[in-house]
């Protein structure tokens, strides 16, 4: 299994150094990107496909919620979480109905952080493979439906020929 | 002188009786002695009557004089009689002239009783005066006390304001502090051998703290109730200062901020904390004023003259509608909306900005947004000479 690849975008480039240096700490394995602007963050994802990317709400230029919408644009299966400022629960929300899979206020709780990380990575990995079983479901079922056709023509066809 | 007739007459009448010897001797010298007598007294009354002719003329020459002075009595009199009408006429005037004083004279005593009575009045007047100026200073003490008052509410309204921007901002170094440490604590949790790894951590957790540190040292200072003094203050470092508590919030607002500050290091007389509430009012406003303009951005610039220093915050918001230039400047007058501001603001500043003995005005050409200038008098070269 390739290492989960992680994109963090916040313009501190205090966090930058710290958040990064904790998921390493605590996910092992895990590659973990930069992008000190939604911009950049835009550039990095052209490149290559994230696990998860973490995103800061509040930005100079294109803050996080505009970012949430490129990305559900871009890329809508990567699962994307928002830094929300402590108390900013109205924006919290704004960033669920935009299709954030989950929030995290500051100041971060690590253990909280990197439990929603694995939980909307988890939660990605079964959605797709829900959904990746379903088709095969749906196949499945088309299958049945064929054979059951083609055993009630045979049933017919045998019945028809006891019947004088 | 000639005998008159009858003496003749008597002369022949006596001759003929005289024939008669001695008897007619005497008898004729009996009427010569006669006629001597008669012509003594004839001679006698002659004088008498030459002198009666004399008084006569003389009488008569009285009388033109008579005549004379009785037509110049006349006259006299008529003039006399002129003149005594004149003065019936004068008197009458007089009288009336008397009349028309004494009412004078009454006017008067009534007026002086007017007066003594506008006298007393204003007697009362004067200490109802002294009692109002006595009140009048008791008020103004006490709406000076509430201006102070009013000043420590404005300056308490504006850290309320800031602390949204300044709570984010400190909530930023404390989760990042959080971070470092939590990072150093599984470091050494994992057994970690590198401790150089570890103090790194623990360094950049300490910068942290220290940035939070500045930001809370300085909120403490700007929201002390102090007594404003008079020092000597650089403005370049008050404006930094302000700028410096508002750049976080302006940064996330992609307000652009440019600042010119000249040349010369202006410095004034005035308080630190209550210039920089100013300059944080002013940046306030001028955040709010450019929220929904395509392009957002405040010019700050300082300029020195001979007298006084100038600062001037252009922005690029809407503008000041015309005709409020003048009420933006009153207390509790504002254009936000209910709970968005309380209309102090401005108020405020305006008043430190006369306290200091300086002026504050603004601008605003449609479509150009608004600016606002403040002169402020420069400090005296010598600053031992501002203390005193």
């Amino acid at each position: 299994m390739k290492p989960l690849s992680i994109l963090i975008v916040d313009d501190d480039l205090a966090l930058l150094e710290a958040l990064p240096e904790a998921l390493r700490l605590r996910m092992g394995g895990v590659t973990v990107e930069t992008a000190d602007s939604a911009a950049t963050a835009l550039d990095r994802m052209a490149d290559r496909d994230y696990d998860a990317i973490v995103t800061d709400i509040r930005m100079p230029g294109m803050d996080g919620l505009k970012l949430l919408d490129e990305i559900r644009t871009r890329q809508p299966d990567t699962p994307t979480l928002i830094i929300t400022g402590h108390g900013d629960n109205d924006l919290a929300v704004h960033a669920l109905r935009g299709g954030a899979r989950d929030f995290i206020q500051k100041p971060i709780d690590r253990d909280y952080f990197v439990a929603a990380l694995y939980r909307a990575i988890r939660d990605h990995v079964t959605t797709l493979r829900s959904k990746e079983r379903q088709v095969a479901m749906e196949s499945w079922a088309d299958e049945l439906e064929r054979i059951v056709e083609k055993l009630e023509g045979e049933l017919r066809a045998m019945t028809g020929q006891d019947q004088p | 002188v000639t005998a008159p007739p009858e003496v003749a007459t008597l002369r022949e009448t006596v001759s003929p009786k005289l024939g008669g010897g001695e008897t007619v001797e005497a008898g004729a010298s009996h009427l010569r002695a006669r006629v001597e007598t008669l012509e003594r007294r004839l001679h006698e009354r002659d004088e008498q009557r030459r002198a009666m002719l004399h008084i006569m003329g003389d009488l008569n020459e009285s009388n033109k004089r008579l005549a004379t002075q009785r037509k110049a009595m006349i006259h006299i009199l008529a003039d006399y009689e002129h003149d005594r009408r004149r003065l019936a006429l004068q008197a009458e005037r007089l009288d009336n002239s008397r009349r028309a004083l004494l009412h004078i004279l009454q006017d008067s005593h009534r007026d002086n009783l007017r007066l003594e009575a506008s006298r007393k009045a204003m007697i009362h007047i004067m200490g109802d005066l002294r009692e109002t100026t006595i009140e009048v200073k008791r008020r103004e003490q006490e709406l000076r006390d509430k201006q102070e008052q009013l000043v420590q509410a404005g300056k308490l309204a504006t850290l309320g304001e800031l602390t949204t921007g300044v709570a984010h901002e400190l909530n930023n170094p404390l989760n990042n502090i959080g971070l470092f440490v939590g990072n150093a604590v599984d470091l050494v949790e994992l057994g970690a051998r590198d401790k150089g790894r570890i103090v790194r951590e623990m360094e950049r957790a300490m910068q942290q703290v220290r940035k939070a540190t500045e930001i809370i040292s300085h909120l403490r200072t700007f929201g002390r109730a102090a007594p404003f003094s008079r020092d000597p203050v650089s403005l370049r470092v008050v404006l930094m200062q302000a700028l410096s508590l508002m750049r976080e919030q302006l940064r996330l607002r992609d307000i652009q901020v440019t600042v010119d500050l000249g040349a010369g290091e202006p410095v004034v007389l005035g308080n630190p904390l209550q210039l920089e509430q100013v300059f944080i009012n002013l940046l306030t406003n001028a955040r709010d004023a450019v929220a929904d303009s395509p392009r957002k951005a405040i010019h700050i610039s300082v300029a020195v003259g001979s007298q006084a220093a100038e600062i001037t915050f252009a922005d690029t918001g809407p503008g000041i509608p015309p005709g409020l230039e003048r009420r933006i400047f009153d207390p509790f007058f504002t254009t936000k909306q209910v709970g968005q501001g309380t209309g102090l603001g401005l108020s405020i500043t305006y008043g430190i900005i006369k306290d200091l003995g300086g002026m504050i005005s603004v601008v605003s050409p449609p479509g150009e947004g608004a600016t606002f200038l403040i002169r402020l008098p420069l400090a005296p070269l010598d600053p031992k000479e501002s203390q005193q």
